[in-house]
């Protein structure tokens, strides 16, 4: 136990001790009173003082109990405390999982029917914390302060270092779980850019090198109230002055069914058929039978039961902790048990999927409930929603010399008519003819058309949708040719882009390139894809009416030819010009994320339907794409808009809407077994338990308490003694 | 039980002794429960034969007896000579000792008081049936030669008889301040030695002596008194009203006691109080002594006519 303020409590003492024994003295000068005997009042206290025991005692149990009143309020004074945790000025970074895992309703540990969210439990404990946080000195000695950081995917600094207690109150309650993944590592360098930093000052003149330590004490106290099913732990680089306490909850013996995978595709040779994949995993050690129900546009259209074996238990031994010092023996891993489940479904049209986990209703058994009594504790991944784009063929027209690679490739993509194979003779004239619009996509090899811009013949994109290789346009959708250049290697790409995803520029060594620079006023609308020594390699270009993808070297000229890169490229880059600038997964969103579309540059009035119904406002870019994020529930989010549609978007003449479903689908979320022990890449951190005392208890408001009882008490008795 | 700064005093005998209650009385008569010797011709029967009309035995005459008492009837019958004794009808000494010490001049109404209107009261009716009287104050202030008040031991006026006498009477108890501490053995003792005759002996006090009531009592139950005891307390000292923390002086002994007046130590004095007046009470009945406790809010005439003629003092 220590004292914040034993000086106060000291001279309040040396001022309030004498002065109450002053007081009893002058209590104790009597009135005189002359009576005709005292014969009998001897006789009657003799025999008082004969009967009662602890005379002394009693002679001053009044004394005794106010100095005994007057102690607790000056040990109240003197604000002690039961160290726990903490030391005096702490910094606490409190950390809290609000992702979709954190939704599980095995949070109470003792009561398991209670059905508390593991968020729930983590804020009380937040609580807990906070309650137990010590308050400013009364003589400024500095109190606890705290940081809130609430993190899924993202993570949030709900405020940065207070002292405010009802503040970091009103801002736990707040929180509120998400749909989202977990990932630690961002919450982390948040937390750790937010605390102070060891200054050392080397004051060489002044003959003394001082250290200041501009965190009160010791390191960063982070504490992270988490369920422990954090993928990215293994990244995060704890100093050895940070302290991680990881407050765990939810049951390590908690299981999960969920989905962690679903997929809708169309055939390929007859795109009506659609064929909708879903995988499920559990993470329970029983065997466990679900029916997986599938609805198309809220029509429930196919049940099937799927039957999951049990997890097993995979012994790793000789497993080496991240702390090379203290080797972990033989690791327990459970391995979850995924068995998937296929529909066959026949839709020409759009459609939005929906598939769900139906367990089967079975009552809590009685007595003790271990997890796997339990019903499946979280909801979140129950259900996954796909967006299936209407089936269609697309009709491709090429302006090429003879690419045998490039016309094989094409004719090979099951299109709606022949591919169109124009000679760059007759380019031109098909590039201005009425023809051009019948086509979902142009592919131009080595050309490109030329228009006069004063008074010179420039190079410029056609209209509607192309695939350009080897040629580059002017701007302002273009680039600048600075003229030949010569072998370059890809420097960095965007590995993220639909078309470059599948497509590794790694082993890319152009032979003969072009030299080129994108024009400074050029903006968003034109997106350099990869990048070389002398320029762009590969760009993106829209404006309202025109978009490409534009190579800006002759893939013949380099050995990109031979890799088997170059098809997918050209694969992904012909679907997602012709779904008008749409990644093929772009209809899928992961909670967490943003999600970005990319809309016709005339879009107006754009607005955004969540899951709930809820409402909002967007605004598009210059580049054509609009933004919402980061999304926090799974579901299915309905973008509106005014304008043109989209090549695959459905319209009803003046509105046109998108749809895009946004899934949980994460294998390490459903896993919900509450970890014991959370592995960063420098320490391994066990959990606390649940009723750890969390730091600091204040005393003082139980002496307080304890005064005033004594004081009843030597009121009472005082009343007692008086009383006729 | 508190000593009162200006206690009432009675400064006319009229005061101590109004004109109704005075009627009242004169229907009374001391009486004794033992037939005592007189010591002068009076109203009451006496041990002794003597001249009244009330025939009381025969006896043989012997030579030199008055021949005038010789009862001829019996001389004629049996011709032998034999005396006519009368019964003889004498005076009755009524002694009264009043406690005039400081501690009887506490309380509201007054002990001395009370034990001044009985005293006057008891002495009238000795007086008016022609019985000795005598008065004894224990204790009492009395003038010294410098004019300031001493204590003295005891005072007392003595022999009076007859109802001319009840001035000199009412002189004394008028006279008498009460003061100064009393002490019961060393009076009771000068009482008994100076006594003449026997009578009926009434005490009064409150009974409160540090030495002891005992051998005072047993002095005066000793030298053949007929002794009746009448404890006189204070309302205040039957139910203390004091409270809070006091320093009780002794008004006669100056003696101080420490204490805090808390409820059980107020049981604890009552309880001691009655203990100490249920010890005094057995031992008067050892001793064939009449004790009656009376408090000092009691009226005068209530005492006379109710309790002390139910104790046999007076009819």
């Amino acid at each position: 136990m220590t004292f914040l303020t034993p000086l106060l409590a000291g001279i309040a003492a040396a001022v309030a001790v004498p002065t109450l024994l002053i007081l009893y003295f002058l209590k104790l000068r009597r009135r005189d009173v002359e009576v005709s005997t005292t014969l009998l009042w001897k006789q009657a206290i003799q025999d008082m003082q004969a009967n009662a025991p602890f005379q002394r005692l009693r002679r001053n149990i009044l004394l005794l109990l106010q100095l005994l009143a007057l102690a607790g309020a000056l040990l109240a004074l003197a604000q002690p405390e039961i160290r726990g945790e903490l030391t005096p000025g702490q910094e606490l970074v409190l950390i809290i999982d609000r992702s979709a895992s954190m939704q599980s309703t095995d949070g109470s540990p003792d009561d398991p029917r209670a059905r508390q969210t593991r968020l729930d439990r983590a804020k009380a404990q937040a609580l807990e914390m906070v309650d137990a946080m010590k308050e400013p000195g009364l003589l400024g000695s500095a109190g606890d302060r705290a940081m809130l950081i609430a993190f899924d995917t993202s993570a949030d600094i709900l405020t940065t270092f207070t002292a405010s207690k009802a503040e970091l109150r009103r801002l736990i309650n707040d929180i509120s779980a998400t749909d989202s993944p977990s990932s630690f590592a961002e919450a982390f360098k948040l937390a750790k850019a937010h605390l102070r930093r060891r200054i050392h000052i080397d004051d060489r003149e002044g003959g003394k090198a001082v250290t200041f330590d501009e965190q009160t004490e010791g390191g960063a106290l982070v504490h992270l109230f988490s369920d422990g099913r954090i993928p990215d732990l293994s990244t995060i680089r704890a100093q050895r002055e940070d302290q991680v306490v990881y407050h765990r909850v939810g049951r390590s013996d908690a299981w999960n069914l969920g989905i962690v995978s679903v997929r809708a595709e169309r055939d390929f040779n007859t795109p009506s058929s659609v064929s909708v994949f879903v995988a499920v995993q559990s993470t329970s050690r029983r065997a466990r039978t679900v029916d997986v129900q599938l609805s198309l546009d809220g029509r429930v259209v196919a049940v099937r039961p799927v039957e999951l074996p049990a997890a097993q238990t995979v012994t790793a031994a000789g497993a080496t902790g991240p702390d090379a010092a203290a080797p972990t023996d033989a690791v327990q891993t459970l391995v979850p048990s995924v068995r998937g489940a296929v529909f066959e479904l026949s839709r020409a049209e759009g459609a939005s999927i929906t598939v769900q986990l139906r367990h089967p209703d079975v009552g809590l058994p009685e007595g003790t409930l271990t997890g796997e009594d339990l019903p499946d504790p979280l909801g979140v991944d129950d259900v996954a929603y796909v967006i299936l784009p209407p089936a269609r063929r697309l009709s491709i027209a090429m302006v090429s010399e003879g690419n045998f690679f490039l016309t094989r490739l094409l004719r090979s993509m099951n299109l709606a008519r022949p591919l169109q194979v124009v000679p760059p003779s007759q380019a031109q004239a098909f590039i201005e003819s009425k023809d051009l619009a019948t086509y979902d996509l142009v592919v131009l090899d080595r050309w490109l058309p030329t228009r006069t811009v004063d008074g010179t013949p420039t190079l410029t994109l056609p209209p509607g949708r192309s695939l350009v290789l080897g040629a580059i346009p002017a701007p302002p959708l273009g680039l600048t040719d600075q003229g030949e250049a010569g072998a370059t290697v890809a420097l960095n790409w965007r590995r993220d882009h639909p078309t470059l995803r599948a497509a590794s520029l790694e082993n890319l060594i152009v032979n003969k390139g072009r030299k080129s620079v994108l024009p400074d006023n050029v903006g968003g609308a034109t997106v350099v894809l990869a990048e070389g020594q002398d320029g762009p390699l590969i760009i993106e270009a829209a404006d309202i009416t025109r978009s490409a993808i534009i190579t800006t070297f002759d893939p013949v000229q380099s050995n990109w030819v031979f890799q088997s890169g170059y098809p997918l490229f050209l694969v992904k880059a012909v679907e997602y010009l012709s779904r008008g600038g749409i990644g093929e997964d772009a209809l899928t969103v992961r909670p967490g994320s943003t999600l970005t579309q990319r809309l016709p540059q005339d879009a107006r009035e754009i607005s955004m339907t969540l899951p709930d119904s809820a409402r909002v406002p967007l605004v598009q870019s210059d580049a054509g794409d609009v933004n919402f994020g980061p999304v926090a529930d799974v579901g299915i989010y309905t973008l509106a808009w005014q304008g043109t549609p989209g090549p695959q978007d459905a319209t009803d003449g003046t509105t046109n809407r998108r749809t895009v479903a946004a899934n949980l689908a994460d294998p390490a979320e459903s896993d919900l077994a509450s970890a014991d022990s959370i592995a960063l890449a420098s320490k391994v951190v066990q959990a606390q338990g649940d009723a750890q005392p969390l730091g600091a208890r204040r005393l003082w408001p139980w002496l307080v308490l304890v005064a005033l009882a004594v004081l009843m008490i030597e009121w009472w008795v005082y009343n007692r003694r008086v009383a006729f | 039980m508190i000593k009162l700064t200006t206690p009432t005093r009675p400064t006319r005998l009229d005061e101590l002794l109004d004109a109704r209650f005075v009627a009242r009385l004169s229907a009374l008569d001391l009486t004794s429960r033992k037939v005592l010797a007189g010591k002068m011709k009076g109203e009451r029967r006496s041990k002794r034969r003597g001249e009244s009309v009330e025939f009381a035995d025969h006896r043989q005459y012997v030579v030199g007896d008055d021949l005038r008492h010789i009862d001829w009837n019996i001389f004629g019958r049996l011709d032998r000579l034999f005396l006519k004794l009368f019964l003889e009808e004498e005076d009755l000494a009524l002694h009264i000792v009043i406690d005039a010490s400081a501690s009887s001049d506490c309380g509201e109404p007054s002990k001395f008081l009370l034990m001044q209107r009985l005293c006057v009261a008891l002495g009238y009716i000795g007086l008016v049936n022609l019985h000795r009287v005598s008065v004894t104050a224990i204790a009492g202030l009395a003038l010294g030669p410098d004019g300031q008040p001493t204590p003295q031991l005891m005072s007392s006026v003595r022999d009076l008889r007859g109802g001319r006498r009840l001035a000199d009477l009412g002189r004394f108890m008028l006279q008498l301040t009460p003061g100064g501490p009393a002490s019961f053995t060393e009076a009771c003792k000068r009482i008994a030695i100076a006594r003449r005759g026997k009578g009926v002996m009434l005490v009064m006090s409150d009974f409160f002596h540090k030495e002891g009531y005992e051998t005072g009592l047993r002095l005066l139950v000793g030298r053949g008194f007929d002794v009746y005891a009448l404890q006189v307390l204070s309302p205040q000292e039957l139910e203390p009203d004091i409270a809070g923390d006091l320093r009780l002086k002794d008004c006669e002994d100056a003696d101080l006691t420490d204490l805090t007046i808390t409820a059980p130590l107020l049981k604890k004095y009552k309880q001691t109080l009655a203990a100490y007046c249920s010890r005094l009470r057995d031992f008067c009945a050892a001793r064939e002594i009449i004790m009656q406790t009376i408090p000092s809010s009691v009226q005068p005439d209530v005492v006379v006519l109710d309790y002390l003629r139910r104790k046999g003092l007076v009819q």
